[in-house]
């Protein structure tokens, strides 16, 4: 066997591999139900090609020096086909086990269903199957083996076709709505839930030939350059307010659904914008955000709430409580939760990175653990916390109305947006970069480490209390089940899917991840299984996540050359030893 | 510009050479130590506990604890060579744990967990910890290796991304409930050890525990591979000057802190009795809690550190806190795991047998 | 009593090592200071003692009439004290520019209000920062002036060590601690970097303490030279008195004798 033989094969096995997982973490029947073109084609066979066209491409790209390592052809098709015969030895096995042994295999894998079984053969035999699962390796395989004989620019235009064309389908329930709000006709685009063969033909032509387009130009930004009269500057201009009008009109062309989900979005862009000046800008890593969420929506539900219990029942309310207006409340819980932010920071934020991560776990869990525990029933209400907090009062406009929070929601992550953008760039912002870089020398250049470090954490606290308010007036109830430790890994999964320390790249994660799952609900069950694959998918190959910061993107590639202890030279070492 | 009196004025030195850290410090370790010990002899004032479920209460803390110890050394020996958090650590607990449920089912199913409990119980330990070890050395391979030298945040970042993974995988595996483990009767009951009854889970988990550190202790301190691994946790790359295959050597940590992980799995399902997929994670950060107690990379510390959080856990809430009028204190045991990691890594970041603190302010 | 820093009986050990043990050592404005040693004689970690970086076991330090011991490294830069390290040290994500604008750091005030603001006193403030990097830049001529938005990393070795000394003259500084500022540089660079320490001096008034190995540039920027050896101070005085004594000599070459007997 040749050693590029070998690893086609290697690359095929690990493909297979891949779909197995897929299949057996129940991915494939959920994404089953998922159309891509409405009685054509599921998402889980577009995935299942997904997988196997990717390992074929791999396997295809040639060696270092541009040189071909191999014929393109033949390893993308023996890189599939091994993939797609991995996939169909396995399930024939399965299938003896459940037919040929009668072992329940259900029992425990409860994801092989016979739905499952019923996929990976095609409906066929299982003989049959198999050999039609390889011959679909095959197919995809060649196929994506031979796009690295196509130019640079053909490639790329197949591959944007390709993904608009996935993307619209996976993305047809929402367009379908949009389209529909607008009134424009879309019967001929979308089907139900999918596509139908012409609009998957539309779409892939449409943005494959755009692209194809913008390349003649050099790209799309030169292609609106090309526009007279247009410069960066007006350029700049026409995309903010364009981008503004959308964000302005959007929940009247979407239902109240996607306006409620929409709402989401801003609170997390609201959170990740907090937490970004924190792990960011200050460079700390602080997995107990949530505690600070969770500070403001409670203090905004004690000061606000016409909770029974506050009222009646034996309980003793809290000194200050009940009814106070939303808008007295904030600036209130802003001052709570920066003195909370403090009073946790203040002692441990001389530890090194990995262990305040640890510790500000450990405070959040603190925290959700108090507020749950019966012996502060009588303050937080337990496990059922506190209800009936107000709406939030604005010229006595129904802010229950999903679409009216919305305009609320954004204007304060807008205004969260413009302290990030004014901090990132003023003198704190410097001292900031200068900090997590290497704390030492900032602190040699005067720079008072833990001054602007207590300032990043009460920064993020009051950004991140905003948040909990809204989130409890939106509500109408603060409860510690909302509140774990989970919110503060999917604030920090947005943080790192649109890169540590970028401002654009919150707003771009929160609509990823916290958009995206709601509106695809396939999808919203494996909503954690995927954070937790694109957090360390992110973090081996693009560090600096999607929209990088420009400057945080060179620190996370320069190699670690903190030594383990703080030492500041050879020669104390030396002494230590 | 500010002026030079400004700059130097007597207030503000004084001010900036205040050890305000240290101070706040002193305050709370005050406050604490006051209620700790306030709570504790209104406790035994009150007299509501017999000296009987002091005793049995402290027993079960010392098999909880030896059960965060083995998990322990998990984090203590990755830590030790690569300088990582493998955050990820309780998944790999849970997964040995997880998937022999379905052996011990199969053993039950046959009678065998009755007739030969010594032999199915050698099974469960073998099966847990395979498996414990292959997605511990998967999840070097997969999530840790690629990363090798980059900033401390990535590592990390991505081992939370892997524990979230973990946990929704064995989820998407095995299903979404909790599942109870097939009963062994041999071990139910009590053991009269003079004429005090102990629980023999209790006194198995433990025995389990120090057996399994000692051949740990063993492999690191007397053989070759455990000398290579102390030699990678000093300097990679000098080990590798001497001609120790460094990622075979780190390969082979993980494998075995997985095994332990998995074996761990046993003991606490032992204790414990259930299985399901969000399991691991609070065992985990315990155990990382019990590393840093005893001093991280410290193989000894790790038995110490667990020990002692296994003994605060089960008797503290009821000796500090119900005698202060807290009721059902047992409901804030995560605060005294918790709060026993913040207080630790505050005063005394190198834990008991960690290296002392240097004298750097930096 | 008009010493610009003044330090007495400094000592600290590490676990069982003195690496500094009883030093008493001063500057004057205006003076130049070499401090030389073998290997480990304990040189940086005075500087580290001087700087706030470590805490001393015992001893006091008089900096500039204030009392500075248990100040912590940023205070003593606002007092007028600026460090240079070993292994250079820059903010290698930032601009040449950027980099010297930090050490205006103590020299300004613009908090978050300034920052949300943007008022037109924080604008001014901001402007200034610029122009004093640029003018500190200047002082290394085009080699950091004509590069001010490369990347610190992206320098020539010998233009990082000079950067290094631009951000620590941008912080305002009257005392200079250099630490080994001629290490890897060809002797073109040294004879540069000999005439700017002179004109550091005899142009903009710094004090200036240096460590040094290499005797060339001690010999020809130091008004006084102060030889330690295991973390004791084993003379001071003129470079020619230093160099001639015995103490000394065989500091250097008992360690050299050592190494040839390896």
């Amino acid at each position: 066997m040749t050693p590029e033989l070998r690893r086609s094969v290697r690359q095929g096995l690990i493909g297979g591999a891949v779909v197995l997982y897929l299949a057996s973490v129940g991915m494939l029947v959920a994404f089953d139900a998922r159309a891509i073109i409405t009685n054509v084609v599921n998402f889980a066979t577009v995935l299942i090609v997904i997988t196997f066209a990717a390992f074929g491409y791999l396997a295809g790209r040639p060696g270092k020096g541009g040189e071909p390592a191999q014929p393109f052809l033949l390893a993308g098709a023996v890189t599939g086909a091994v993939a797609g015969a991995t996939v169909g030895v396995v399930a024939v096995l399965v299938d003896f086990l459940i037919t040929g042994l009668e072992w329940d295999v259900r029992s425990m894998w409860t994801s092989v269903s016979p739905t499952l079984m019923e996929l990976l053969s095609f409906g066929q035999s299982p003989i049959v199957g198999a050999l039609l699962m390889t011959l679909l390796g095959f197919t995809a395989g060649l196929a994506a083996g031979s796009l690295h004989l196509a130019t640079t620019i053909t490639r790329k235009v197949i591959l944007l076709g390709l993904m608009a064309f996935v993307f619209g389908a996976l993305g047809a329930p929402l367009f379908k709505v949009m389209l529909d709000g607008m009134h424009i006709p879309n019967r001929w685009l979308f089907d139900r839930d999918g596509l139908t063969i012409t609009g998957a033909i539309v779409l892939f032509a449409a943005f494959g030939l755009a692209r194809l387009g913008s390349f003649r130009v050099g790209g799309p930004r030169q292609a609106l350059l090309k526009v007279p009269g247009t410069s960066e500057k007006n350029l700049r201009w026409v995309i903010s307010v364009l981008a503004l009008l959308g964000i302005a009109v959007l929940p009247w062309i979407v239902n109240d659904f996607v306006s409620d989900v929409l709402g989401f979005v801003g609170l997390y862009i609201l959170l990740g914008l907090g937490l970004n000046i924190v792990v960011g800008f200050a460079g700390l890593l602080d997995l107990g955000y949530v505690a600070f969420y969770a500070v403001g929506a409670y203090s905004v539900a004690i000061l606000t709430a016409r909770s029974s219990y506050l009222v009646g029942g034996s309980v003793t309310a809290p000194a200050v409580a009940g009814y106070t207006n939303f808008w007295v409340a904030v600036p209130i819980t802003i001052l709570i939760a920066v003195v909370i932010g403090v009073a946790i920071g203040a002692p441990v934020l001389r530890l090194r990175g990995d262990y305040l991560a640890i510790v500000t776990l450990g405070f959040g869990e603190i925290i959700r653990t108090l507020v749950l525990s019966d012996w502060l029933k009588a303050k937080f209400g337990g496990p059922q916390g506190l209800t009936e907090v107000a709406a939030v009062p604005f010229f006595g406009l129904n802010t229950r109305d999903p679409q009216i929070l919305y305009y609320l929601i954004y204007a304060f992550a807008g205004l969260a947006l413009f302290i990030s953008y004014r901090l990132k760039t003023s003198r704190v912002g410097r001292a900031w970069a200068a900090m997590r870089e290497d704390e030492d020398i900032a602190e040699g250049m005067g720079v008072s480490v833990i001054k602007y470090k207590l300032l990043a954490f009460a920064t993020g606290a009051a950004v991140g209390s905003l948040g909990g308010a809204f989130f409890a007036a939106k509500l109408s109830v603060a409860n510690p089940g909302s509140f774990t430790l989970l919110v503060s890994i999917n604030v920090l999964a947005v943080v790192v899917l649109g890169g540590i320390g970028s401002i654009p790249g919150v707003v771009v994660g929160s609509l990823v991840l916290v958009g995206l799952p709601e509106l695809l609900r396939e999808f919203g069950e494996f909503r954690l299984h995927i954070y937790g694959a694109i957090l360390i998918a992110i973090m081996i190959l693009k560090p600096e996540g999607l929209i990088p910061d420009k400057r945080r993107a060179l620190e996370l590639h320069q190699p670690d050359h903190q030594p383990e202890k703080s030492v500041l030279s050879a020669e104390a070492t030396e002494g230590i030893q | 510009m500010t002026t030079q009196s400004a700059a130097g004025s007597r207030y503000r030195l004084f001010l900036e050479r205040f050890p305000v850290r240290r101070f706040v410090l002193v305050l709370l370790a005050l406050v604490i130590a006051y209620g700790g010990a306030a709570g504790s002899i209104a406790t035994l004032r009150a007299g509501r506990f017999s000296g009987e479920v002091w005793a049995n209460l402290f027993i079960s803390g010392v098999a909880r604890g030896s059960v965060y110890a083995i998990i322990a050394l998990g984090y203590t020996l990755v830590y030790g060579i690569l300088f990582i958090i493998n955050f990820a650590h309780g998944e790999v607990f849970m997964a040995g744990a997880f998937t022999a449920y379905f052996v011990a089912v199969g053993l039950a199913s046959k009678g065998m967990l009755e007739s030969n409990p010594i032999i199915s119980i050698g099974i469960l330990f073998v099966v847990s910890s395979l498996v414990s070890m292959g997605v511990a050395i998967l999840l070097e391979r997969i999530a840790y290796r690629p990363l090798r030298g980059a900033p401390r945040l990535v590592p990390l970042i991505t081992a939370i991304g892997a524990s979230l993974f973990l946990q929704y995988t064995f989820r998407g595996f095995y299903g979404a409930n909790a599942r109870a483990y097939p009963t062994i009767p041999a071990i139910q009951g009590t053991w009269e050890i003079g004429s005090f009854p102990v629980q023999k889970v209790h006194l198995i988990s433990i025995l389990g525990a120090v057996a399994l550190w000692l051949v740990l202790f063993w492999i690191v301190e007397r053989t070759r591979v455990g000398r290579e691994m102390r030699a990678v946790g000093e300097d990679r790359e000098i080990a590798a000057l001497m001609g120790v295959d460094v990622d075979r050597t780190i390969v082979f940590t993980f494998g075995i802190g997985g095994a332990l992980a998995g074996a761990a799995g046993i003991l606490y399902v032992f204790l414990f009795n259930q299985v399901i997929f969000t399991m691991g994670f609070f065992p985990g950060l315990k155990a990382f809690t019990a590393a840093v107690l005893g001093g991280i990379g410290s193989i000894t510390g790790a038995a110490l550190g667990g020990l002692i959080l296994g003994i605060l856990e089960t008797v503290g809430p009821n000796l500090f806190l119900d005698g202060a009028g807290v009721p059902s204190p047992n409901q804030l045991i995560p605060i005294v795991a918790f709060g026993i990691l913040v207080l630790v890594l505050i005063f005394l970041p190198g834990g008991f047998l960690g290296a002392p603190d240097d004298k750097s302010r930096a | 009593m008009s010493h610009l820093l003044d330090v007495k009986g400094l000592s600290i050990r590490f676990g069982g090592v003195q690496a500094v043990n009883k030093v008493d050592f001063h500057a004057d404005p205006g003076e130049i200071v070499g401090v030389i040693g073998p290997n480990g004689a304990g040189k940086t970690t005075l500087f580290n003692i001087i700087t706030g970086f470590y805490s001393p076991d015992e001893g006091t330090m008089i900096f500039d009439g204030h009392n500075i011991s248990g100040l912590k490294p940023n205070a003593l830069t606002r007092l007028g004290m600026a460090r240079t390290f070993q292994s250079v040290r820059l903010f290698n994500a930032m601009t040449v520019l950027e980099n010297a604008m930090v050490g205006q750091h103590t020299r300004t005030k613009a908090g978050v209000w300034g920052a949300l603001t943007r008022s037109s006193k924080t604008k001014s403030e901001e402007d200034r920062i610029r122009e004093r990097a640029r003018e500190v830049l200047a002082f290394f001529g085009d080699r950091l002036s004509g590069r001010e938005d490369a990347l610190a990393s992206d320098l020539a070795y010998a233009d990082r060590r000079r950067l290094e000394i631009a951000r620590a003259m941008a912080t305002d500084a009257k005392l200079l601690l250099l630490d080994e500022p001629a290490a890897g540089m060809n002797p073109a660079e040294k004879d540069g970097l000999i005439s700017q320490i002179g004109r550091l001096r005899s142009e903009l008034g710094y004090s200036i303490i240096l460590i040094e190995h290499d005797m060339p540039v001690i010999k020809s920027v130091s008004d006084r030279v102060v030889a330690l050896d295991h973390g004791e101070k084993i003379t001071e005085g003129t470079y020619d008195e230093v160099s001639t004594n015995k103490q000394v000599i065989e500091a250097y070459l008992g360690k050299a004798a050592e190494e040839s007997h390896l």
